[in-house]
């Protein structure tokens, strides 16, 4: 008299990963995108700012004038926070960012990406800051400290680490975006 | 339990991987198929009911410890930004052509530091009303969540700040022989401690706002 038992399987919405809502995989893939373009930002600032080097053709006896980036202490701090900010991206944050890709139902390891973001943004930002602060004052001196000008000098070593700040300041835009995008992704679990 | 032919009975089967696991509902339909009676566990009921929202008390915590350091934030920037702007030294001494002082609009570095502390400072003032609802009412999401977002551009511009000012310092300490840039806290020294404790200031609130912003991460995942 019985007809075959009919299931119905009613999963709870919580951990489901298998047929994620595409809002939520749409989200990680942008985050992967935007954490390469992220990489390739810093990685070619800090490889602009540290492979510069100019050396003039005149010099007196006791000095020859020659501009690299570890005579200014803040584009050698700019040099290494890139340099830092890169590894961990591509160590830490591409790798989780592929997980999530995959694996949209995790939490913990979002939640731990946008801890270490939030650094790494703290970090880029000081660094980014404090080089275009020197990069100014190599255009434009200052009359009231009685600090030169020394772009006229400097012409190509000037070009060189004014350019590279555009990839850094690009790169910030994009880690605070990431904090964000997790944020939102992080917030989104739908409830049961 | 399986009753007999002329009663359909619903079997509900809690998974044992956990409460949120997978549910199977069984519906054994007899020839007659009119009456249909639940005969589920006490247990299994459970999960259908409307839950109270979870958490509550644990985002109550999170929200309060977030206003007492978005406090904390606020007087840092705030002194951050009195301090540098309120900076004024004249040197007793003077030649033909100028008087020496030392101002914060003297140096573009610092002059974007003022504003974009006194930036982060109202923003972080104006948010405290909504620091508070995030306490009174845990389960609001959209506050959470904006306070995040404007959190994280806060940290931007503190953090970009105290890193420009911090290079313009260090060079007035120490000066820079490769560029003949000469120090000048050996004259201005009022000016040099004045702005030092200022940066120092705005790094103390920089941290305070990092803080801020893994605690509403916190709170946005328990959502």
């Amino acid at each position: 008299m019985k007809s075959g038992p009919v299931e119905y399987a009613v999963e709870a919405a919580e951990h489901d990963s298998s047929s994620s809502s595409s809002p939520r995989r749409g989200l990680s893939i942008l985050d992967f995108v935007i954490r390469v373009a992220a990489f390739v930002g810093t990685l070619a600032s800090g490889i602009a700012m540290g492979t510069t080097d100019q050396r003039l053709p005149f010099f007196t006896r006791f000095i020859q004038f020659k501009a690299e980036y570890d005579d200014l202490p803040a584009l050698t701090f700019f040099v290494a926070a890139n340099g830092v900010v890169s590894a961990y991206l591509l160590i830490l944050g591409m790798p989780l960012s592929v997980l999530h890709i995959i694996r949209t139902g995790v939490t913990k390891s979002r939640v731990l990406l946008i801890i270490f973001d939030t650094v790494m943004l703290a970090l880029l930002a000081a660094a980014a800051s404090a080089a275009a602060s020197i990069v100014y004052l190599a255009h434009k001196g200052n009359p009231k400290t009685n600090w030169l000008a020394i772009c006229q000098q400097f012409r190509f070593f000037c070009r060189r680490i004014s350019g590279s700040l555009i990839g850094s300041f690009g790169a910030m835009v994009l880690l605070a975006a990431l904090i964000i995008l997790s944020a939102i992704a992080v917030s989104r679990r739908p409830r049961g | 339990m399986m009753s007999g032919a002329q009663e359909t009975a619903i079997t509900i089967d809690e998974s044992k991987s956990g409460r949120k696991g997978k549910t199977t509902v069984v519906i054994d339909k007899s020839s007659s198929g009119k009456k249909m009676k639940t005969t589920a566990d006490k247990t299994a009921l459970h999960t259908f009911k409307p839950l109270p929202h979870p958490h509550a008390r644990f985002k109550k915590g999170l929200a309060i410890f977030d206003l007492i350091f978005r406090l904390g934030a606020v007087a840092a920037a705030l002194g951050a930004t009195a301090v540098m702007g309120t900076v004024d030294q004249i040197l007793p001494f003077f030649t033909q052509f100028f008087q020496f002082e030392a101002q914060f609009d003297d140096l573009p570095s610092f002059q974007f530091f003022v504003i974009a502390n006194g930036f982060a400072a109202g923003y972080l003032v104006l948010s405290l009303p909504v620091a508070i609802v995030c306490i009174v009412r845990p389960p609001a999401v959209g506050a959470r969540l904006f306070l995040f977002i404007m959190d994280t551009v806060a940290l931007a511009l503190i953090t970009s700040a105290a890193g420009a000012a911090t290079a313009i310092v260090y060079l007035a300490h120490n000066g820079n022989d490769d560029t003949n840039w000469n120090p000048i806290c050996q004259q201005f020294t009022d000016f040099c401690q004045q702005t030092s404790g200022a940066v120092v200031s705005a790094f103390v609130a920089a941290v305070m706002v990092a803080f801020l912003i893994m605690l509403s991460a916190f709170a946005l995942r328990r959502h």
